[in-house]
């Protein structure tokens, strides 16, 4: 019964950080930075779902304000910092460290902001349904209507998604501008908005790990929490194990990391939250430096 | 090049001179604050060294300042070695977590290190809890000592810091700005510029990278012990993912290639709290904001570096300076 448990907790908190690990692979394919501000941004757009529920008193209203929050804070990041960025700081030594510099201070931004409005109070969202576990004959499981519904969300997101992806104009767009921005922008592709959208579906995904991270854990999150270390480790982690470029890697690396933590912190010790991650990242990335899916560079020379 | 290396030298003592007759003029809270200012110049020139000059980025850092500060903290405590020696030892325990972080490293690149950094900024202190040696969420105690009495009665105990710190942070600038001047760092800079070509011209590039790491995390642990010693305790929580960050925040804004503007970054990182104090105080708002503003400030002061100078304030002077000179011909 405890390896079921610890199966079903683990792969919940994967579907999670695959949502994460799907928010940095869209940025990443579609601007070529890393995002390490994308945490935050999911921070901010489950403060706006928690503004939603308290007002409106609806998970289901709250779940679409936070994903179009976050969307439209995305867009307006990449719109105003990252062109920016793009613009002063790609030549020199700075260049290949701008990006990360630059979304690390948005990150350090978004938490300091956060915490200045929504520090100190209860902020707390109530999921739209129990999470008490199942029970099969007379024992309980650690799996609840709320885990379920968790991982049946991230499921239809992730289709949904990988639909748009392949079958869609847009996805077409999508993809031309990440292979090839030269020869996208020559064959009439507006690069530079499809890039801008490329942010708004990350952070739209971003919002739900975070709204659904809140309500899995302690119905909180603060920018100090355990929870919002693991999304803004996990997330990164995940997608780096699945090679950054690839969206079934981000899920498989979401999935994998989320059950091998879940294992070790069962069955090794659960002193070993936060390193058991970097060791994991370490182990694959010693086998694969590109991650597992992720396409092998190209020779240079 | 010899008139350089003697005028170089005559530059350090002079600076320790001044620095001398500093701390006998400003009151206690200064000498404490030149304190910190010496540990950031130690830790802000290591990321100079390893980002500007080798071109890897860390994250990590505050993880190898625990390192620094935890083996010199349990070899005063365990084996009582003197305090000089536990600083060597922590230059020593950092650096060889450094050349094993730096083993990964070299096989990665970008954002793929900066992720496994911060995975360690984030993990490695609180591994500190999983051992009673190191003292758990408490920490343990760092004690250098009181000041030895021939400095007079009235020498404090901060002085005593600051003297150590500051002289630290002299040998410390002088032996890296060396190692950059030396082989070593132009092969850094020759594989930041190209590393393709660098290994065409018979550099090995995983070596290279690995040792650039190993130094800069043995001057990182140098200055995680000089951090406890200003602190008093080794513990998880003085080496949070903040720091990581404010370090290379320092680097960025002393300018990442500028180990001469790592004063620069220093001065700004001890002096942000002050100012966000003293706006927090002038506008008269609530403790929230009042906590959480110096975070803002360091951040936005990144953001705005990164976006408008670039290459950092010394950096963009001089090539205003050549371009006027260009103009002018």
């Amino acid at each position: 019964m405890d390896f079921l448990n610890t199966f079903l907790i683990g792969i919940t908190a994967g579907a999670i950080y695959a949502l994460m690990a799907i928010s940095m692979v869209l940025v990443w394919r579609s601007t070529r930075v890393v995002n390490f501000a994308q945490a935050g941004m999911a921070l901010l757009s489950t403060y706006f779902g928690f503004e939603a529920v308290s007002k409106l008193g609806s998970f289901w209203i709250a779940l679409p304000v936070a994903m179009v929050g976050g969307a439209l804070f995305a867009a307006l990041v990449e719109m105003i910092l990252i062109r920016l960025l793009v613009k002063h700081s790609s030549t020199g030594p700075i260049a290949g460290v701008a990006p990360i510099i630059a979304t690390l201070g948005l990150l350090g931004v978004i938490r300091a902001t956060a915490a200045m409005i929504w520090g100190g109070q209860d902020v707390r969202i109530v999921g739209p349904v129990s999470n008490d576990g199942y029970s099969i004959n007379g024992t309980t499981l650690v799996f609840s209507p709320l885990k379920l519904l968790i991982l049946v969300t991230v499921l239809v997101l992730m289709l949904i998604l990988s639909l748009v992806f392949q079958k869609t104009n847009i996805g077409l767009a999508l993809r031309a501008s990440a292979y090839a921005p030269e020869i996208a922008k020559l064959s009439g592709i507006k690069v530079d908005w499809v890039r801008t959208l490329g942010w708004a579906l990350a952070g739209a995904a971003g919002a739900v790990a975070g709204m659904f991270q809140t309500v899995n854990g302690n119905g909180t999150l603060s920018p100090d929490s355990i929870e919002f270390s693991l999304l803004l480790v996990s997330g990164f982690i995940a997608a780096v194990i699945g090679g950054l470029d690839s969206l079934i890697g981000a899920v498989i690396g979401g999935l994998v990391l989320g059950l091998m933590i879940s294992f070790v912190l069962m069955y090794v010790s659960s002193g070993l939250f936060f390193i058991a991650p970097f060791v994991i990242l370490l182990t694959v990335l010693f086998v694969r430096p590109q991650g597992i899916f992720g396409a092998k560079a190209a020779r240079r020379a | 090049m010899h008139k350089k290396q003697t005028r170089d030298i005559l530059l350090f003592i002079l600076g320790g001179v001044v620095l001398y007759f500093l701390s006998g003029m400003v009151d206690e809270l200064r000498v404490y604050q030149g304190a910190s200012i010496a540990v950031y110049v130690i830790a802000i020139s290591s990321i100079i060294l390893l980002t500007g000059y080798s071109g890897q980025v860390s994250l990590g850092h505050g993880a190898l300042m625990a390192v620094g500060a935890y083996a010199a903290a349990v070899a005063r405590i365990e084996l009582h070695v003197p305090i000089i020696l536990c600083f060597a030892i922590a230059v020593l325990a950092a650096a060889i977590g450094g050349a094993l972080l730096g083993a990964a490293a070299a096989r990665l690149s970008g954002p793929y290190l900066a992720g496994t950094t911060l995975a360690l900024a984030i993990g490695l202190p609180s591994l500190a809890n999983q051992f009673s040696l190191l003292g758990g969420e408490q920490g343990l105690l760092f004690d250098v000592g009181f000041p030895p009495l021939s400095l007079g009665a009235d020498f404090t105990q901060y002085k005593w810091f600051f003297w150590i710190a500051a002289l630290a942070a002299l040998i410390s600038m002088w032996v890296i700005k060396n190692i950059l001047s030396s082989r070593y760092g132009r092969t850094w800079r020759a594989i930041r510029g190209n590393e393709v070509a660098a290994q065409l011209s018979g550099i090995n590039i995983a070596r290279s990278k690995i040792l650039a790491f190993t130094i800069s995390a043995g001057i990182a642990g140098l200055a995680g012990a000089l951090l406890s010693m200003t602190i008093g305790t080794v513990s998880p929580s003085a080496f949070p993912l903040a720091l990581s960050f404010s370090l290379l925040t320092g680097a960025v804004l002393s300018g990442i290639t500028t180990l001469g503007g790592a004063m620069i970054g220093a001065v700004v990182l001890v002096a942000i709290p002050e100012v966000a104090d003293a706006v927090a105080n002038r506008i008269g708002s609530s403790e929230r904001v009042t906590t959480n503003l110096p975070g803002l400030l360091v951040s936005a002061l990144l953001i705005l570096t990164v976006l408008f100078v670039p290459n950092g304030p010394v950096e963009q002077h001089r090539a205003r300076k050549a371009r006027k000179l260009t103009l002018k011909k």
